[in-house]
């Protein structure tokens, strides 16, 4: 007979005041904020605006609007960009490959760096004139594929794709072997003796048997992409012009130019966006689950 | 066993942390004490945009450590992000002892906002003596003193061109925009670089537009005082609509640079030196710069920026400026550091490791300036009449708070994503945004 500790139901108090305390109360004060015109003049001063600094972001010219959808592109591709080739490369160093544990310690390496340094290591890498890509490229009388990786507005959301997968995919490579090595072999040995190819391993084992992983690379997918800032405020502060801005960009200069109010609505905004991502994918990993 | 050992390791510890504490109290307990410094192991925080100190201070700083047994630690933020950095620190109470903004006559109430909060007052201080009349309006507001402005006065931002290659393909200086065009155009037959700008610093290619803000008052008088007024703007003004279309024409034929909007000032001075660029926005002192640091036996030349045929020379009586955060608990070392840099010595040293600076505009005779003769040339070619505006960021309110979003809307412009008229539109609503804020009665 399994014997069960009860625990009091008081232990939770604790974390329930930091929860309140650090999390929901500020997450509230903060919507009540986007009300306002809270500024960096009239801090003890506030007026209630209603929905006008809601307004003011979808019909300024300053275009938040594409800094909402920029956000939204970015953890749409950003995640695609690195969870495909990453389940595939955790294939490859599931099996007998030779040196795989170096491969997956090369490839895990980028993600213990810092976004900081990184930027600034292919800041330098993708200059248009002396950057090592494109000086390289010449060297090899590849210089037809040459670019102004960052300047040019045509090309610099695929570099921060580039970059950030490169920074990204050991990470999620990662789950996808814990995935992988918790999917018994003889499912793989059964299939094998009714004849099953790889394509058919792939889809009907490999796939549905990782569908618990790739949720979980989702969530921290696109929690992490509609978070996005450090990546995109290192390597093109939001420019050439106003290309790459995302909402996280926009709240912090809002925030540093001393208008709080608006800040905190476009916070609220990327909330309430964050919160509709989490309950569809909460819902999703729940159906998954019932079905399995 | 473990009995036994457990007072062994209990002494180690002791003798460990006894070797550690013991030693820092006494030096702590005494440092003061034995020297009558009451300076003595204290800190002194600067945060400063890339650019405004550079090394010109390190000597300065260097003998003020030694001389009052401190450190500095110096804090410098690339300049497309300090703006953000620095008011996110003041707003939050974690600013450095001493900061620094770009400071104009309005700025101090635009940019810091609540000084009285933020700023030390260093009315009364012996070194305000020390700066010009004309720069203590940066440094002022009412009667009460809060910044420290030591800049030089030369030509700021004109143009800057190697006067040997423009000889030698006979060329002459550009007064209007259809020559800077034919010049350029030459130029660049010769894969030359005619006006390098260096888009990716994120603050330069915005001088090109505001350093010619007495063509904007000639074309349009009563300008500045409508700006000021808000009887005025920015959009539809036709002249600054061309100066944005001559702009991006420019940079559309590649006169600009291959990659002018990711490339930026680092190398400019060697660019110089290898020829592969003719002309900058640059100051005056920049010729002594480029020949030090290339050794190139190049003469170069200063001529005014001929955008919308502009003949005006760039006034500007601004410049960086530093503040002491009255939030700090080292206020005592902050005067101090405001007087030290003030003295003599002090000012001939910054001048001198300034190597893109000739002089140090300051009401000190004992300094020794090092004007060139090129630039000396170029002022005396001036007329009155053409220095009388001031250039348009420091001529108008609010103007110079939005320097990166406008620069940020300038490149959306020369990409093709928004129109010249927005560009400015956008510097009409930031402007209103910032009056508003100020409860300024004209918005």
């Amino acid at each position: 007979m399994n014997k069960r500790t009860v625990y009091p139901v008081w232990f939770v108090i604790l974390p329930l005041v930091f929860y309140v305390v650090f999390f929901l109360m500020p997450s509230i004060m903060g919507i009540f904020y986007s009300f306002t015109d809270w500024n960096v003049r009239n801090r003890g001063d506030l007026s209630f605006v209603g929905f006008q600094n809601y307004i003011d972001i979808f019909t300024s010219e300053e275009n938040y609007a594409s800094g909402i959808y920029n956000t939204l592109k970015f953890t749409i591709v950003s995640n695609i960009v690195k969870l495909i080739p990453a389940l595939f490369l955790a294939m490859l160093l599931q099996r007998g490959l030779r040196g795989k544990n170096v491969y997956r310690t090369i490839l895990y390496l980028p993600a213990i760096l810092p976004f900081l340094i990184i930027g600034l290591i292919f800041k330098s890498v993708l200059n248009y004139q002396d950057g090592i890509l494109n000086v390289g490229l010449e060297l090899v009388h590849l210089g037809f594929l040459k670019q102004k990786w960052l300047s040019d507005p045509e090309v610099v959301w695929k570099t921060i794709y580039m970059v950030d997968a490169w920074r990204g995919i050991g990470y999620v490579m990662t789950i996808f072997l814990a995935g992988l090595n918790a999917i018994p072999d003889s499912f793989y040995e059964a299939s094998e003796i009714d004849g099953a190819n790889f394509f058919h391993k792939f889809i009907h084992i490999t796939l549905p048997m990782l569908s618990g992983t790739i949720m979980i690379n989702l969530v921290f997918g696109i929690t992490y992409g509609l978070k996005v800032f450090d990546i995109i405020y290192v390597l093109t502060n939001g420019g050439p012009g106003r290309t790459t801005e995302v909402l996280t960009t926009y709240v912090y200069k809002l925030y540093s130019s001393g208008q709080y109010g608006m800040a905190v609505a476009l916070n609220t905004i990327l909330f309430v966006i964050t919160m509709a991502a989490g309950v569809l994918i909460v819902r999703g990993m729940s159906r998954k689950e019932v079905e399995l | 066993m473990i009995k036994s050992k457990l007072p062994k390791a209990f002494l180690l510890c002791v003798f460990t942390l006894s070797i550690f504490i013991v030693p820092s109290l006494f030096a702590a307990g005494t440092q003061e004490d034995s020297s009558g410094n009451p300076y003595a192991g204290k800190e002194l925080s600067i945060l400063v945009s890339a650019g405004w100190m550079d090394s010109r201070y390190d000597e300065t700083i260097a003998r003020f450590e030694e001389t009052y047994n401190v450190s500095v630690d110096l804090q410098t933020v690339p300049a497309d992000q300090y703006g953000d950095i620095l008011q996110t620190r003041l707003l939050t109470g974690e600013c450095a002892d001493v900061f620094w903004i770009q400071s104009n006559p309005f700025a101090i109430e635009s940019v810091i906002v609540d000084y009285e909060d933020f700023c030390i007052d260093f009315s009364g201080s012996a070194w305000e003596s020390v700066v010009p009349e004309a720069r203590l309006l940066s440094c002022k507001v009412g009667d009460s003193l809060y910044g420290l402005q030591l800049w030089h006065n030369s030509p700021e931002y004109v143009m800057v061109y190697n006067k040997s290659m423009f000889t030698e393909m006979g060329l002459e200086i550009p007064t209007t925009y259809a020559e800077l065009k034919d010049v350029s155009a030459a130029l660049y037959a010769q894969g030359i670089t005619p006006w390098f700008i260096p888009g990716a610093d994120g603050w330069q290619h915005q001088l090109a537009f505001f350093q010619i803000g007495g063509i904007y008052e000639a074309n349009h008088p009563g300008l500045y005082e409508g700006l000021n007024n808000n009887t005025a703007t920015f959009k539809d003004n036709q002249t600054m609509l061309k100066v944005l279309s001559q702009m991006k024409e420019l940079s559309d034929l590649g006169y600009l640079g291959e990659d002018w909007i990711g490339s930026n000032s680092t190398n400019m001075a060697n660019m110089f030196g290898d020829r592969k660029i003719a002309m900058a926005m640059a100051n005056s002192s920049y010729i002594q710069q480029i020949k030090d640091e290339t050794g190139t036996t190049d003469e170069f030349g200063l001529f005014l920026l001929p955008l919308a045929d502009n003949s005006f020379f760039p006034t500007n009586p601004a410049g960086p400026t530093m503040f002491g955060f009255k939030g700090t608990e080292n206020e005592d070392l902050v005067r101090l550091f405001f007087d030290f840099v003030c003295e003599t010595e002090s000012l001939q040293e910054i001048l001198d490791n300034s190597p893109a600076y000739t002089n140090i505009h300051v009401n000190d005779d004992a300094v020794q300036q090092h004007w060139l003769a090129e630039e000396k040339a170029f002022v005396d070619s001036i007329t009155p009449d053409q220095m009388v505006t001031p250039v348009l960021q420091t001529g108008t309110k609010y103007t110079n708070d939005y320097w990166m979003d406008f620069g940020a809307d300038m490149m959306s412009y020369f990409i093709g994503r928004i129109d010249a008229n927005d560009v400015l539109g956008r510097m009409d609503a930031n402007r209103a945004k910032s009056a508003k804020i100020a409860q300024d009665p004209a918005w």
